[in-house]
């Protein structure tokens, strides 16, 4: 079955959808397809590794008398982009945090690669590439030298690395920037430095919170499709968003989120199925949520205020 | 589709947070303002206060021209601090958002600059212009001191905007050339002693002050004429021929010199409030951009990379970058304790290496606190905190090592009481790496903590580093009165250093 819209095969299998790709596992792992923008690819060996690269399961997450995250269970397998979907505070930024170790759970079990993020802090560290929500940079440094800093610490090659930093600061036009202090810089010039830094070393695993914070339309493009290649390359992405068009354009599977806990999970189609009419993200968003009736109520009151204060 | 708005978790709850944040950052700064105000006012009454005692060489002459010099000083250095991120060009961007006009916007920015310092400007005026009246019992000379002083604290404040308008103007200043590199070097430098002189203020009039009364008013000497030029001085030539004889032609100078300085003051408050309405315009400091040709970085390694990163960070931040100066600073203040003295004696060792190790302590938290926000997200980089504490530990000895280096020096020219004298420098480079580690672990472990309880634990960490310093340097003393040998007192400090660098090394090992 063809899906005009997003241009790719929905077939029976295990499949990895990203707009304009769509990979096959065939034959148990020994042959794998890829169609991407028309042509079809074959690809021998064809190996994602059947464990997942992030895993949470009974996670948890208070702050005194705040909840978090309540039994937050996620699995992100490779070549999976997860979308993290959910209205602010929610608990999106806090589930990255505790991927990353930065927070630590209240119970549950957390695996990056294998790994617990708070028993391997490096380790993990060193296998994930990680944007926050406002982008946290040196100000007083310029691009030039904070990439030079995180390149030192997270001991790349210095060819492959200048080699990266050229294409990605080429790709988002920074010459301009490369050499004046961060604190200067606009969000959106500061969020592409966070980006080209989440790249530099190539991780496996990318934590992208907001990633889109500010970019332009040709830089949400380019972190949209870089985020695809580093699908493409057997990498997991876990991607957080409130912003449903996104969701539904970058993300193989979405989880929703909603006061701390996942209250729905599944590829887009399957998320529809999950309520009456199906309709668009947003829709099922507002559906799976309950809050259809809040959002209409407060439009209707939004509405007469405008208008009325419009009168007067 | 921006769904913050319909969401019904927490319902107003950041708003809460965000008013009590705010609500507790102006305590913070009112506290941070009335600390400083205090000291300011301290400051200024402490020449009245040795007046009042009586001590030989202090005269009202000498009390009102050290009272004004020091708050000078102070205000200044204190004005720098705070005037900087004024004049960064974010200072007027949130404002810039609202429906507001021009003059709207100046004056809103006028109450920002004025609320910067006025606290300790006010202290000042008010501590030194109550104390002549209290001395002088005169109107003319109250009137005297009340013009004085306003004119001493715009001095200080256009000085610390013309500063920290250079520096902020130099270190936004793009590019990367060899010849910026250097000019911004040479430029830290210059600013790092700029405000190590100013600081210095407060102690150098104390090493002329035996002689200060007498030359202020013994007329047609040449120190006095080149002192009355200065408004210090002439304020207190002014104001003590209210109550007490003074030679015409210094009283005439003075007075003369008095209107000069009335004027000049009346420009540099001209020239202060263009310069804030300019920054309430956004244009403070302006932005050059300079297009890079390449995008070349060079990974250094862990080590060397957050040390360079740790340089680069501390020298473009206006709070911290005079700290690049502490090794001149050490240096100039060791010539000085020697100076007066025919040979190199322990007790002179002893001090200037405690003095010199005691400033490098004050390296490891400005480091910290350079670091700011960025610290987040290094915790986000596969880097243990030992892997943090190295570098700052390694630029705080680095800034001690003048001090032995210049110890050496004088050895070679004045005669030592003892051989092993010379290697109290060389072993105290361990305290001062131990006390480093000590204040920079004790730093990260309070890290969360409030700005309020944050002072506290600044004087804990401090200390704690200068315990950890003068406890070598305690036992070489105590071991030489018992066992008057200086190779066993040697021994004996050497025992405690490698001790405290061992807990320093097991406290690096752990984390």
């Amino acid at each position: 079955m063809m899906n005009s819209k997003y241009n790719y095969f929905h077939v029976f299998g295990t499949t990895d959808m990203h707009p304009g790709l769509v990979r096959y596992n065939l034959f148990k792992g020994q042959i794998g397809i890829c169609f991407q923008a028309g042509n079809v690819y074959l690809q021998k060996n064809f190996s994602f590794p059947a464990e997942p690269l992030i895993e949470t399961s009974g996670l948890t997450k208070q702050f005194g008398a705040i909840q978090a995250l309540s039994d937050v269970n996620l699995r992100v397998m490779p070549g999976e982009i997860y979308g993290l979907l959910g209205p602010n505070g929610a608990g999106k930024t806090t589930t990255i945090k505790t991927l990353i170790g930065l927070q630590e759970p209240t119970s549950g079990r957390i695996k990056v690669l294998g790994l617990e993020p708070i028993k391997n802090p490096i380790e993990v560290k060193s296998k994930i590439g990680y944007v926050a929500e406002n982008p946290i940079v040196y100000d007083s440094l310029s691009p030039r030298d904070f990439l030079e800093f995180v390149a030192s610490i997270r001991k790349t090659n210095r060819a492959s690395t200048e080699d990266l930093i050229t294409q990605l600061a080429n790709a988002f036009d920074m010459a301009q920037y490369f050499d004046s202090p961060i604190a200067t810089l606009s969000l959106g010039m500061k969020q592409k430095v966070a980006l080209v830094a989440s790249f530099i070393h190539q991780p496996p695993v990318l934590l992208l919170d907001e990633p889109l914070n500010g970019l332009d339309a040709k830089s949400s493009r380019i972190v949209k499709e870089l985020v695809g290649f580093h699908a493409q390359k057997g990498g997991a992405v876990l991607f957080s968003t409130h912003i449903m068009e996104v969701a539904e354009q970058v993300c193989t599977r979405i989880g929703i989120i909603y006061q701390g806990k996942i209250i729905a999970e599944g590829t887009l189609e399957e998320l529809r199925g999950k309520t009456e009419g199906g309709g668009t993200l947003e829709e099922v968003f507002l559906k799976l949520t309950h809050e259809e009736s809040e959002v209409a109520d407060t439009m209707r009151m939004l509405r007469e205020a405008f208008f009325h204060s419009e009168a007067k | 589709m921006w769904w913050g708005a319909f969401g019904r978790n927490r319902p107003g709850r950041e708003f809460q947070d965000d008013l009590e944040l705010t609500k507790r950052t102006l305590r913070i700064a009112k506290f941070d303002k009335a600390v400083v105000a205090v000291f300011n006012v301290f400051v200024s009454l402490a020449p009245f206060a040795s007046y009042f005692l009586g001590t030989a060489g202090f005269g009202l002459t000498s009390a009102v021209s050290l009272s004004l010099t020091v708050s000078f000083g102070f205000t200044a250095l204190y004005t720098i601090q705070t005037l900087s991120s004024f004049m960064s060009p974010e200072s007027s961007a949130l404002l810039s958002t609202l429906p507001l006009n021009r003059d709207d916007f100046s004056l809103i920015t006028l109450f920002s600059f004025v609320r910067s310092f006025d606290y300790m400007v006010i202290g000042s005026i008010i501590s030194q212009v109550v104390m002549v009246a209290y001395f002088t019992a005169s109107p003319v000379a109250t009137l005297i001191m009340l013009v004085a002083s306003a004119m001493n604290a715009l001095f200080a404040v256009a000085v610390a905007l013309w500063f920290s308008r250079i520096f902020q103007r130099n270190m936004l200043r793009g590019g990367r050339s060899k010849a910026n590199t250097l000019l911004r070097l040479f430029f830290i430098l210059m600013w790092g002693l700029l405000l190590i002189a100013v600081g210095f203020l407060f102690s150098i009039p104390w090493y002329i002050v035996p002689n200060l009364q007498t030359t202020l008013l013994g007329a047609g000497h040449v120190w006095n004429l080149l002192l009355t030029l200065l408004y210090p001085f002439s304020t207190g030539i002014a104001v003590t021929a209210t109550v007490s004889h003074v030679a015409s032609t210094s009283l005439a100078l003075a007075s003369a010199t008095l209107v000069a300085y009335g004027l000049l003051s009346f420009f540099a408050g001209k020239w202060s409030l263009e310069t804030v309405r300019l920054v309430s315009q956004g244009f403070g400091v302006n932005v050059s951009r300079v297009t890079a040709h390449d995008f070349s970085v060079k990974p250094r390694g862990v080590l060397l990379g957050y040390v360079s990163k740790d340089l680069k960070v501390a020298s473009r931040n206006p709070a911290t970058a005079f700290f690049f100066a502490l090794p001149v600073l050490e240096t100039v203040i060791i010539t000085l304790l020697n100076s007066n003295f025919g040979a190199l004696r322990t007790i002179l060792v002893l001090v200037g290496a405690s003095l010199g190790a005691v400033f490098a302590l004050f390296l490891p938290l400005a480091l910290l606190s350079a670091e700011g926000k960025g610290l987040e997200y290094t915790k986000t980089l596969p880097i243990g905190s030992c892997q943090i504490v190295v570098p700052k530990a390694l630029i705080s000895t680095a800034t001690y090592v003048p001090v032995p280096l210049a110890l050496a020096v004088f050895s070679l020219f004045k005669p030592l009481t003892s051989s092993s004298t010379l290697l109290i420098p060389i072993l105290m480079i361990l305290p001062v790496a131990s006390a480093s580690v000590f204040e920079i672990k004790l730093f990260l472990r309070t890290a969360a903590q409030g700005k309020i309880a944050s002072v506290f634990n600044d004087f804990e960490k401090l200390t704690l580093g200068v315990a950890v310093i003068l406890a070598p340097v305690f036992v070489y003393s105590a071991t030489f009165l018992l066992a008057f040998n200086h190779v066993f007192s040697l021994l004996a400090m050497s025992a405690v250093a490698l001790a405290e660098t061992a807990a320093a090394y097991w406290l690096l090992r752990r984390s």
